[in-house]
């Protein structure tokens, strides 16, 4: 038997006669773990689709243990042993945690409750902390990524794509994920995994193939990379100093305080939380998941309500407020730059330019009377061009971009209401490398104009990088604050987790 | 009637005013113990006010008056009542408040008669400051309590505090704002004086027209006397930290109207300036002490604080005392040389800590 289990080679695939992977060789051998790393639109996504039957190629082969192959279905590719845990939530949100493991499995006559014990069984075996008779749309991110994955693993596939598998995971996840991923090797499985975390490629990696404008650059042995190697191959240019190695040796003074938030309760994720947000100054907001950041900021914007008894006290601007929905809060001039853009971030089928504009009528007090063609394309090419989105055009729709430029849709969705306090939750989730360090130099241009800017990340570099001030969030509520100068990794990290 | 209901709503839901919620010290208050490290100038009878003479600084100590050179005190002068406030005019002029009722100014210190007294409608003179154009600003806490009543005309919701503005070279008073819910300090900043209103938990800046302006709202703590800082802004101290406990009994009329007409006033549910003196001082829901040792985070019943404002007004930093420290009280603060000079009323002590070591490490 061979020791290539899967490749294609002179894969192209175009969308519109643009190419989004052109010409690419790729093998992977069996049980190796094989990461596959490049920035936003580098063509990690489209050549990954193909071996797993969501696309086909324009031209080019694929071929599984030596056969040629042309998927032409997710279904088909299952059948030929390869599986995918999508980026974005493939699970159905109505459905409990079981019933999504077995979906597609179902018998004539499905006992319920064998399926949750089967479930049960399969999910503690993984080590999975997940109730599998709870409903998935009422699970966290990291939770879904874990039913995901499971399901991923019950198909026993000989190859799984994991497509930013660790993106949603704390710190203890993911160690739970590596084991396992290193568990599937043992036994034979061969995985291929897309991350923007280099430090976890080159940690788990057996060998990395990195991609730039749907070209493949190269292929190596994990052991010959270093971070510097692959983000020079990733974006041509070395950016390691800009992006989470370099820290900040000072800070800017705080401004007047914009957002208090004290003892604010939303039983069970906020207990008792309390924090101030100054103007002129990047808050971090540091946490494990579960620590209630993503809530306490979805109750200031309006998204979510606290406690109706003694639920506590927001004060914008020094005085009290009580947002019930999130337009009133947007018109006070809090955006809310959610961590979930493809499910509250924008709307997927709407061009760029229409999604920018929903963002600007969102501000206006009592909505419009009429829609402005031209005012829409006048605030698409302008926050286009502002924040460098990488579209053939306005027109595009958001759905068709990459996660990169997404996210700038999403940024100029909430920029655009020139808003007082800014709340990004996970700015650069799922981005890559370039994308990210233009997403941080809006961050600080922000804070550097005034605005108050809140900064919820679960990694710390990225913490790190961009705080004056970072808030430690555990178990509902901050529980230590530290300057930017002070902070160590150590110390938040203890503080997050004892 | 709509506004009956709404409270009534309020007070069953938790909201409005009935939300009872203390703001967090965080920002420029993060809390730091850098006044347990402070030096101990002086330990006296009844330290109440601080101001510079040049190079050396003047204490009021109950009825008398210490001059204070290093570690060493020597009396200046008795009066025949508890010294108030004190403060030193540009022109060397010496300003005392007697009793909260007087105010006296003396050409200079040795004079053994006042150039002027002011007496009059004062009645809990706390802090007085020097305008710049050689006028006295007076702080006048209460029409309805003595100074050392303070703790009452909290209880009672007290909001009958003054400003005035005393000048000597005609004898004349002129109230400059009244209705504050307990004045207690002030500061000239321009043609405006800035004012801390204790009970509100916040900093007014008074324009010579009378209008208004919240300079600073919704601190964690009383405030109370301001000076001057060196390189602009002011130093304001905090005679203790407001806690959810005092917070709620101030919202209950009844319990504050029978704990008052009941209860010892040393053992009343308020803030105090020092705190662990009895087992019968009620705590704050908290445990205190763990293992034996005492939780720097557990509510206060006491504290200390002082905070660097910038000219703007906004909080840099401040040096704090917490639970578990015994610098609470602090009511006074002025700059002296290269340090920061304070009245910890709890355990009355004069401290002194150099400014360049905790500037900079509370800006780490």
């Amino acid at each position: 038997m061979s020791d290539i289990v899967l490749s294609l080679s002179k894969a192209t695939k175009l969308y519109g006669g643009v190419p989004a992977i052109d010409g690419v060789d790729f093998d992977l051998r069996r049980g190796e773990i094989h990461a596959l790393v490049g920035e936003n639109g580098a063509g990690k996504s489209t050549l990954t689709k193909v071996m797993a039957g969501v696309v086909t190629l324009t031209s080019g082969a694929m071929a599984v243990d030596g056969t040629a192959v042309s998927p032409k279905t997710p279904l088909e590719s299952r059948n030929l042993g390869i599986a995918m845990v999508f980026q974005e939530n493939s699970l159905v949100p109505t459905m409990t945690v079981a019933q999504n493991l077995f979906l597609g499995q179902e018998k004539f006559y499905n006992r319920l409750r064998g399926i949750y014990i089967a479930a049960q069984q399969f999910l503690q075996s993984l080590n999975f902390d997940v109730t599998p008779t709870a409903t998935v749309g009422g699970l966290g991110a990291a939770k879904k990524q874990m039913v995901e994955i499971a399901r991923a693993v019950l198909h026993k596939a000989k190859v799984i794509i994991f497509d930013e598998p660790t993106a949603t995971l704390t710190p203890e996840e993911k160690k739970y994920f590596f084991d396992l991923v290193r568990d599937l090797k043992k036994r034979g499985v061969s995985i291929i995994f897309i991350s923007h975390a280099l430090e976890e490629a080159l940690l788990l990696a057996d060998r990395i193939t990195v991609l730039r404008d749907g070209r493949h650059v190269v292929t190596d042995d994990a052991s010959k990379f270093d971070r510097t190697r692959i983000i020079q191959a990733m974006v041509g240019r070395d950016l390691s100093n800009t992006l989470y190695g370099a820290r900040k040796d000072k800070m800017r003074p705080a401004g007047r305080r914009v957002l208090t938030v004290q003892n604010l309760k939303m039983a069970p994720m906020v207990k008792n939380n309390s924090l101030s947000v100054f103007a002129g100054q990047i808050t971090g907001v540091f946490g494990l998941v579960g620590a209630g950041r993503t809530e306490t900021f979805k109750i200031v914007s309006g998204v979510l309500k606290r406690d109706f008894f003694h639920g506590g006290e927001i004060l914008l601007n020094d005085r009290p407020v009580r947002y019930r929905v999130p337009a009133p809060a947007v018109k006070a001039g809090i955006a809310y730059v959610t961590e979930d853009r493809k499910v509250e971030g924008f709307f997927e089928t709407a061009s760029i330019a229409r999604n920018i504009y929903l963002g600007l009528l969102a501000k206006f007090p009592a909505g419009r009377a009429w829609l402005s063609r031209r005012e829409s394309n006048t605030a698409g090419k302008t926050w286009i061009e502002r924040l460098k989105v990488r579209a053939i055009g306005d027109e595009v729709k958001v759905v068709e971009l990459s996660g990169g430029n997404q996210q700038k849709v999403v940024i100029a969705k909430s920029l655009i209401q020139d808003p007082e306090l800014i709340i990004f939750d996970e700015p650069t989730r799922g981005v890559d490398v370039g994308a990210i360090v233009e997403i941080h130099e809006l961050i600080n241009r922000l804070a550097d104009e005034g605005k108050a800017v809140v900064v919820i990340s679960s990694y710390l570099p990225e913490i790190m990088a961009l705080s004056d001030r970072i808030l430690v969030s555990r178990q509902g509520k901050v529980v230590e604050e530290f300057s930017a100068i002070e902070a160590t990794e150590e110390k938040i990290m203890y503080a997050a987790i004892h | 009637m709509i506004a009956a209901v709404r409270e009534f709503a309020n007070r069953i839901l938790g909201r409005g005013d009935a939300t009872i919620t203390v703001p967090s010290f965080d920002g420029a208050l993060k809390p730091n113990q850098l006044l347990e490290r402070a030096e101990t100038l002086l330990e006296c009878e009844a330290p109440e006010a601080l101001a510079v003479d040049g190079d050396s600084l003047l204490v009021s100590d109950g009825a008398r008056l210490l001059r204070l050179a290093g570690s060493s005190a020597t009396t200046v002068r008795t009066f025949e009542r508890p010294i108030s406030a004190l403060a030193i005019l540009p022109s060397g002029r010496v300003a005392v408040a007697l009793g909260g009722t007087a105010v006296h100014v003396y050409d200079d210190i040795a004079s053994k008669t006042p150039s002027s007294t002011f007496t009059g409608e004062l009645h809990a003179v706390n802090a007085l400051a020097a305008a710049p154009d050689g006028a006295l600003i007076a702080t006048d806490g209460s029409s309805q309590r003595g100074g050392a009543d303070w703790a009452r005309d909290l209880m009672e919701l007290g909001e009958t505090g003054r400003v005035f503005r005393l000048d000597p070279s005609t004898g004349t008073a002129r109230q400059i704002a009244g209705g504050l819910n307990y004045a207690f300090g002030a500061a000239a900043s321009g043609s405006d004086v800035i004012v801390s209103e204790s009970w509100r938990h916040r900093l007014v800046s008074i324009a010579p027209d009378g209008t208004r302006k919240v300079l600073l709202g919704r601190l964690p703590v009383y405030p109370s006397r301001l000076s001057p800082a060196r390189g602009g802004g002011f130093w304001l101290t905090a005679f203790t930290a407001r806690t959810q406990l005092v917070e709620f009994v101030l919202r209950e009329p009844a319990y504050r109207r029978r704990m008052i007409a009941e209860i010892d006033p040393d053992f009343w549910v308020v803030p105090r300036l020092s705190s662990g003196n009895s087992f019968k001082e009620p705590l704050q829901g908290a445990h205190i002490k763990t293992m034996g040792v005492m939780k720097p985070w557990a509510p206060p019943r006491s504290y200390g604080l002082v905070i660097r404002l910038g000219a703007d007004g906004l909080p840099r930093y401040s040096l704090h005392s917490r639970a578990d420290g015994v610098n609470h009280g602090i009511v006074a603060a002025v700059e002296l040389g290269g340090d920061l000079v304070m009245i910890a009323k709890g355990p009355r002590r004069v401290l002194k800590l150099p400014l360049a070591v905790a500037g900079a490490e509370v800006r780490t």
